[in-house]
């Protein structure tokens, strides 16, 4: 490259109260390949991108630095406004002065500029050693995988399917409609819930373009987006119709472009609640098994004795909220469903009583603050605020020790049964399945999402999307917005022909390579190998995540990356040393 | 035969359902009211639980859309009328520079177009004509803590990235009575006599996603004293934290521009309130308040932070956590009680409320109070509701045809919900629901085009 170009953000005052923008550019601007050195306000808007976009034209550039945020934030947009130009997109490298200088050094601005000066001299070293890449093109196998059969898995598989695109829906259990399908109703639709979860049900089992996988699991995922090859152990039902306990157990490898994960939750081991005699009492239940037993023909009844419960006591955040023994975050869907069950039981047993003890109540969404204050007025639900301490056996009743925190006066109840909202907690193949996916959790197990606002329903893993409860508590509306979410996600993947990859991956000279396989013990993604006839290492440019270790565990300096080559980083080097010379 | 979708509303909301459909090969027309996108996340500082600056991560997104081959944005304009039904042979009376295709839509679209009185492809954002503009004016983006000119951008990352004459702020156009900013513009993009212009477009889906406001019923949230400069809703203090807004990001005062020692936040102001003011929980201030109570300490070190609550409703992921943070590493003061109360005293302003825990009065005196005002549907959205035929709840939120299984689904097909204008939620929360709503368009696409093809092979 001969003829570069500098643009000095200002990003507000976010640079530019601490770094002397303008001198950056003239100094900057003394190097013998910058032919064009400015700064802007926000380089990333509008009028910002046109200046860049007339310089290149104007200036005849054929090498781009941007100095502004970290090239996580904005190297996608001025590599779009450079290609908008005509220039290729990969001459056009960001110079972080940010997140990596101004930000970090606002007690130091006369440094901060001496630092940007030279950080921006580095990214020309670089720019001007670029090389014009285009980007690799890759098949694509328009076919989902959905693991998990529940509400979430069920309305992502659909949406898919009903898209045009086959799916195939993989579920643990024998049976479709995950815990929903436990369910006695829901808060929205306490009585219908149950027929439309059939009707959903149904209408997965019947699409002809949904095989469902029952008693299954997924036990290898090779590949990457557009191109997994999965594995998948279970009962296939084809084009169903058939009971599953009829279906042949069978173990088949087959391709698919996008996954979404959907294993939902499972419930929190009642035996972690030893003070409140879990799994030690019979009438201290938890919410699922209440459901169940909410959902008994013969009306309700207690577990020990088969009698009808009168005073029933309801304990939230039994296990949430509480980072010394149980788990430190709110498990958001118990304040609803207490308040539910509650009703439920009062409709059940009209002259019986219910006590629920809580924390806050967090009865946040449409009309459910409404809901919960129908469940106190109408049906006489007597909400505690407090803790409960103990929950012990005397003689056939089970007594329940507490706190009313508004009044500050203990508080016991002779119970007749206890109902436990214990926490959601992952899904327990959750952990598996992400080493097999190589997606992430976050320190309390469920999957992580890419971004915690703007990416919600993808993994940091392309081709991997996430829907409902895996991803972290959430209520059934929630669920299925954002099961459709992630079902938007593999839509917009199929609706390419072919996949684009970035082309800046590493790559091998093969007459340095030995072929001692170092790097491909070194890489973390499987992006290599060593090629069975010419026994030099491979990469899987689709694979290969720029991470760089193969660059440093060569022992031959074989393995390099696109536009991050030795002479690249040795120039930038030499900027900071001071030995560059800069004369040409 | 391309099929076009219809989004209406370009905050964050409105961009990700576009964006995705948009992605997916379709074109959309993006109808926003405000002369730039990006709704009221483009004026937060920073989002809980991680304090990403808002800017910062909204604006590779305001750009893509500003720049995606797909997406055609119509700024300052809003849909009047929306005929559904229109055939697949009818021929359209489309505004040419908007017809892409002969091709009727499920939905024919009336938007209206209000002019901007500055031609948007001429216009460099050089900003000479606010330089001469003699008329000031509060900025609404700021929520009118700083000042505009009549002809101005609403921020400096604004996209489209395009000035704006305020015809209601403007010394007069018709007749002409300055004309300053019309002379100093070098590109001539000044046109003070563009009129209201309506296009018609022909669309075969529809996504709503007008979002919220903040309730104003000052009577009943602010105790009356909303009109003091130091008493302020979460989004005017959103823009005295923000690095863009009024101050760079110094947190001050506005009576006097001093450093505020002790702030009160008060919650539920106007929600849960079925008496005086609104039913419903707003959702998104527990944390919200959380996040300012942590960034109020990360600029006042030796400040302190009082809120005001009912029950502390985090529920979403890292959000305990996040509240924890608030209360146990910036020492956040978390009162459980409702505030009788407020009223200026001395340079300061009174706060009387009650706390429930340990049934005393109390009494601040705080340097300033931010109201965590509830969340109402935009202003438009029950007359759009009346144009689309979808229903609205009592207080002019969205309904879906089943809040719980079809809950982006508004129940007339080809028109979907995303956002905060079916109730209030949060970003994260909003974004997904957009995505699901985009997922729906694009199924009732395929749909459509079976729909057509049987026509066309019954004619056949």
């Amino acid at each position: 490259m001969s003829r570069i170009g500098v643009f000095i953000c200002h990003c507000g005052i976010n640079i530019a109260s601490t770094v002397d923008v303008e001198r950056v550019a003239e100094e900057v601007g003394q190097h013998p390949e910058v032919v064009y050195a400015t700064d802007y306000k926000y380089m990333c808007s509008n009028p910002g991108q046109q200046l860049v976009k007339d310089a290149i034209v104007e200036q005849d550039l054929d090498g781009v630095v941007v100095a502004a945020c970290s090239p996580l934030m904005h190297e996608k947009t001025f590599r779009r406004t450079a290609a908008a130009a005509g220039l290729n997109p990969y001459c056009c490298e960001m110079a972080n002065i940010r997140e990596q200088c101004s930000w970090v050094h606002q007690r130091e601005p006369a440094r901060a500029t001496e630092k940007a000066i030279e950080v921006v001299q580095t990214v020309v070293e670089r720019v001007s050693r670029d090389e014009e890449l285009e980007p690799f093109r890759l098949p694509l196998t328009k076919r989902a995988l959905v693991i998990g059969g529940g509400i979430a898995g069920m309305e992502a598989a659909l949406d898919v399917a009903n898209a045009g695109f086959p799916v195939v829906l993989v579920e643990r259990e024998a049976h479709l409609g995950g815990k929903m399908a436990r369910l006695s109703g829901t808060y929205l639709n306490l009585r219908a819930a149950p027929d439309l979860l059939e009707r959903k049900v149904e209408q997965v089992l019947k699409h002809p373009n949904v095989e469902v996988w029952t008693e299954a699991q997924v036990i290898g995922v090779e590949g990457y987006v557009g191109n997994f090859e999965v594995e998948v152990s279970g009962k296939v039902s084809g084009f169903k119709l058939g009971e599953p306990e009829t279906l042949k157990p069978e173990t088949m490898t087959f391709g698919v472009g996008a996954i979404v994960v959907a294993t939902g939750w499972d419930p929190y081991a009642l035996e972690r609640l030893p003070e409140y005699g879990g799994g030690e009492i019979p009438d201290v239940v938890d919410g699922l098994t209440f459901e169940g037993m909410l959902r008994e023909e013969g009306g309700l009844r207690r577990p020990s004795d088969g009698r009808v419960p009168r005073e029933v006591v309801f304990v939230q955040c039994a296990g949430s909220r509480d980072p010394e023994r149980g788990v430190p975050y709110c498990s958001k869907v118990c304040c609803m469903v207490v308040a539910k069950q509650a009703i439920s039981f009062k409709e059940r047993v009209p002259e019986g009583q219910a006590y629920v003890f809580y924390i806050d109540i967090r009865s946040a969404g449409k009309g459910y603050d409404e809901y919960v204050q129908r469940a106190m007025e109408e049906h006489d639900i007597l909400y505690l605020r407090g803790k409960v301490s103990k929950i012990f056996r005397d003689g056939d009743r089970t007594l329940v020790w507490g706190a009313d925190t508004l009044s500050s006066r203990p508080v016991e109840v002779a119970a007749d049964l206890v109902v436990l909202a214990t926490p959601m907690t992952p899904s327990r193949q959750a952990l598996d399945l992400a080493q097999t996916l190589r997606v992430g959790v976050d320190q309390n197990g469920f999957f992580s999402e890419a971004h915690p606002k703007l990416r919600p329903v993808e993994s940091l893993t392309a081709g991997v999307f996430l829907a409902g409860a895996a991803q972290g508590p959430k209520d059934i509306p929630e669920t299925v917005s954002q099961a459709s979410g992630a079902a938007a996600k593999c839509l917009q993947l199929f609706s390419q022909d072919e996949m684009t990859q970035e082309p800046t991956v590493a790559y091998v000279v093969e007459e340095l390579c030995s072929g001692c396989s170092v790097c491909v013990e070194a890489c973390p993604y499987d992006a290599r190998a060593i090629h069975p006839v010419r026994g030099v290492a491979t990469v899987n440019a689709a694979l290969c995540q720029n991470c760089g270790a193969c660059v440093v565990a060569c022992p031959n300096k074989a393995s390099r990356i696109y536009n991050w080559t030795p002479e690249q980083i040795l120039a930038m080097a030499d900027v900071i040393v001071g030995t560059c010379r800069r004369v040409r | 035969m391309n099929y076009r979708a219809l989004v209406i509303g370009a905050g964050i909301g409105g961009m990700q359902a576009a964006l995705d459909i948009a992605d997916s090969g379709y074109e959309v027309f993006l109808v926003e009211k405000d002369p730039s996108i990006g709704g009221h996340m483009a004026q937060l500082s920073e989002t809980f639980p991680t304090l990403d600056c808002s800017q910062c991560i909204l604006t590779p997104r305001t750009v893509e859309v500003g720049q995606h081959p797909n997406i055609r944005l119509l700024t300052l304009s809003e849909v009047v009328a929306v005929e559904s039904g229109a055939r697949p042979e009818s021929e359209g009376t489309l505004t040419p520079a908007l017809s892409q295709g002969e091709r009727g839509g499920h939905f024919r679209v009336r938007i209206l177009r209000h002019p901007r009185y500055v031609v948007e492809e001429k216009c460099t954002a050089c900003g000479d004509c606010a330089k001469v503009c003699p008329v000031v004016v509060p900025n609404e983006f700021d929520r009118g803590l700083a000042a505009r000119r009549a002809i101005y951008i609403p921020h400096p990352q604004a996209v489209p990235a395009v000035y704006r004459l305020d015809p209601n702020a403007c010394l007069g156009l018709f007749p002409l009575a300055c004309g300053k900013c019309g002379e100093a513009c070098e590109r001539q993009a000044i046109d003070y006599d563009m009129a209201p212009e309506t296009v018609e477009v022909d669309v075969d889906a529809i996504v709503v996603a007008t979002g919220y406001e903040l309730y104003q019923e000052e009577a009943v949230m602010a105790y009356a004293y909303m009109d003091h400069p130091d008493v302020m809703d979460g989004l005017e203090f959103e823009r005295l934290l923000s690095a863009s807004g009024p101050t760079g990001g110094k947190l001050v005062r506005p009576s006097d521009g001093k450093v505020p020692k002790e702030v009160v936040f008060i919650q539920c102001a106007g929600s849960r309130n079925p008496e005086h003011g609104l039913p419903y929980c707003s959702k998104i201030c527990c944390m919200y308040t959380a996040k300012h109570a942590i960034l109020y300490k990360h600029r006042v070190h030796d400040g302190q932070v009082y809120v005001f609550y009912i029950d502390i409703r985090a529920g979403g992921k890292g959000y305990e956590e996040f509240v924890t943070r608030a209360m146990e590493e910036d020492d956040t003061v978390y009162i459980r009680g409702r505030v009788s109360k407020v009223f200026p005293r001395d340079g300061k302003v009174v706060v009387w409320g009650v706390d429930t825990l340990t049934e005393r009065k109390v009494e601040i005196a705080a340097d300033m109070v931010v109201v965590a005002a509830a969340i109402v549907p935009s202003a438009r959205s029950r007359r759009l509701a009346e144009v689309l035929g979808i229903g609205v709840d009592e207080f002019g939120f969205y309904t879906a045809s089943d809040a719980e299984m079809t809950p982006v689904e508004s129940g007339v097909p080809g028109v979907f919900l995303a956002g905060a204008g079916l109730g209030p939620q949060d970003i994260p929360e909003t974004v997904a629901q957009a995505s699901g709503a985009a997922a729906k368009v694009l199924v009732f696409f395929e749909a459509e085009k079976a729909k057509r093809r049987k026509d066309t092979d019954r004619q056949d």
